[in-house]
């Protein structure tokens, strides 16, 4: 039945523009950028995916179907988790490519490991202040993508900020393979961060979405 | 008795509205028209039959299982089509059955087939392109391909133009008569249930007020007609919802009332029930 759902999910709830976004890591190539911003657009295109979901009736469509209301938080949250972890692994040689030009990013967090790790965070952010309230009240999808957008750049704004005066933050703030350790540090951070969240905001979510009248 | 499905007791309080201790039953292989004004609670008792609506308390039962236990395989027997369908408007059909299809155990591709030539559609059409009656036969035939026994429909005619209306109605009775399918369909359309339904279940003000074989109900009331400027005294005890016309007066009675001789009655119509009983209210 999940894989029914999935196939659902990637035939009829796909947005167009939320596969165009996976590509953005491709901004990672911008030589001075702020480079968690390219990951904003994939939960950019979530948004698109759950509005557009509304607008097609995606959800009473759904439960109509022999499902569980849960099934359907967890077919949508791994769609998005999909998205999501497709971006970092395209933007990937990516920021190998930008790495090799040898200039660094006055604007910010320099494509390395750790901008991978801050951007698994920013994504735990966003998932967790967008799913809890889209799954209250799945109508208001704008709110809760109001929401989630400014967790993540609440948490992308001290990323980059943080590189100009915090030490340690600096010290992330070089091309690899320099302070390496520290770096796959916080990607491991990062990891464990998203991958810990996505279940228990699956339990939250899914109680919300059970409680809900349609 | 074989029921189709068992309402029993269904209880939904809104701040402004309330579904009250709903309960019916509807045999297997019989149309029941859902009936009552817009409001009265019609769409919000077939969304708490599947859970789109929680009750605050009462449950489905569909051929003898609770919804609440046994939610999937129930969901694999029943269609329940919400008005048209109004999803992926602009993906092709044959798109959305292939998705659809892969969740129920008992499709069968054939009686998908039949019915899309039956109803002339065809898989490369959107939603969009279809007219609203062919919308709700879009619907009918996702439902009937995975050899539904019970079809819940809301409003499935209304907005359909009379020929459309018709052509549906015909689609029901020829459902039951040949697939032994059993119909719940609400409307607030009367002469649509006269056309083709076996019982009736009334809904007012989120109470049901009837349910059972549609004809003995009608033929329990009659219409009052009174030509008369001035409305006879002490008429309130034995008329229901009296109504200023052209003529004078008019009213429902039951056919057991004992009525004076200046009341003229005839056969009252579903329509003169429900315009008179909705009436009483005001």
């Amino acid at each position: 039945m999940f894989r029914n759902l999935m196939i659902k999910e990637l035939k009829l709830a796909l947005h167009p523009a939320s596969i165009m976004f996976m590509f953005f890591g491709a901004m990672l190539l911008i030589p001075s950028y702020p480079y968690p911003v390219a990951f904003f657009y994939v939960c950019l295109g979530i948004f698109f995916v759950c509005l557009s979901g509304r607008e097609n009736s995606d959800i009473f469509y759904t439960m109509l179907l022999p499902v569980r209301k849960r099934d359907f938080v967890k077919a949508r949250m791994t769609t998005v988790a999909l998205l999501q972890v497709l971006q970092l692994v395209i933007a990937v040689p990516f920021a190998i490519l930008r790495s090799s030009f040898g200039i660094p990013n006055s604007a910010g967090m320099e494509a390395n490991t750790a901008l991978f790790g801050f951007a698994l965070m920013d994504f735990t952010a966003f998932n967790i202040l967008f799913f809890t309230s889209y799954f209250r009240s799945p109508q208001k999808v704008g709110k809760a993508f109001l929401l989630g957008s400014v967790g993540l750049f609440v948490m992308m704004l001290v990323e980059e900020a943080t590189t100009f005066f915090v030490p340690f933050m600096m010290a992330l703030d070089t091309p690899d393979p320099v302070n390496l350790r520290a770096k796959l540090t916080v990607l491991a951070i990062g990891l464990l961060a998203y991958a810990a969240s996505m279940p228990l905001i699956y339990l939250g979510s899914a109680s919300r979405f059970e409680a809900l009248d349609l | 008795m074989s029921y189709a499905l068992e309402v029993k007791g269904i209880s939904k309080k809104y701040p402004s509205f309330e579904l009250r201790d709903v309960s019916f039953a509807l045999e297997e292989g019989k149309i029941v028209g859902f009936i009552g004004r817009n409001g009265a609670g019609k769409t919000t008792t077939l969304k708490s039959l599947v859970n789109l609506v929680h009750p605050d308390s009462g449950e489905a039962f569909f051929f003898g299982r609770s919804f609440k236990d046994h939610e999937l395989e129930i969901k694999q027997d029943i269609g329940f089509v919400l008005g048209g369908i109004d999803y992926y408007p602009m993906k092709r059909l044959g798109t959305i059955t292939n998705v659809t299809k892969a969740f129920y155990e008992n499709w069968d591709e054939a009686v998908y087939q039949k019915y899309m030539k039956l109803f002339r559609l065809v898989d490369s059409k959107t939603p969009k392109e279809l007219s609203d009656g062919m919308k709700v036969k879009y619907s009918l035939v996702l439902a009937l391909s995975h050899h539904a026994r019970l079809l819940i429909l809301d409003e499935p005619t209304s907005g359909l133009d009379p020929v459309s209306r018709d052509e549906l109605l015909d689609v029901f009775l020829k459902l039951v008569d040949e697939e032994a399918v059993t119909i719940l369909f609400s409307t607030h359309i009367t002469s649509d249930l006269e056309r083709c339904a076996d019982d009736i279940v009334y809904i007012k003000d989120g109470s049901i007020i009837e349910a059972g074989d549609m004809d003995e109900y009608i033929s329990r009331h009659c219409l009052v007609q009174i030509e008369s400027k001035q409305l006879p005294e002490n008429l309130d005890d034995v008329l229901i919802g009296i109504k200023k016309n052209r003529n004078g007066w008019s009213a429902l009675a039951f056919r057991t009332s004992s009525l004076p001789e200046c009341c003229k009655t005839s056969d009252a119509t579903l329509q003169d029930i429900m315009v008179h009983l909705e009436k009483e209210e005001l």
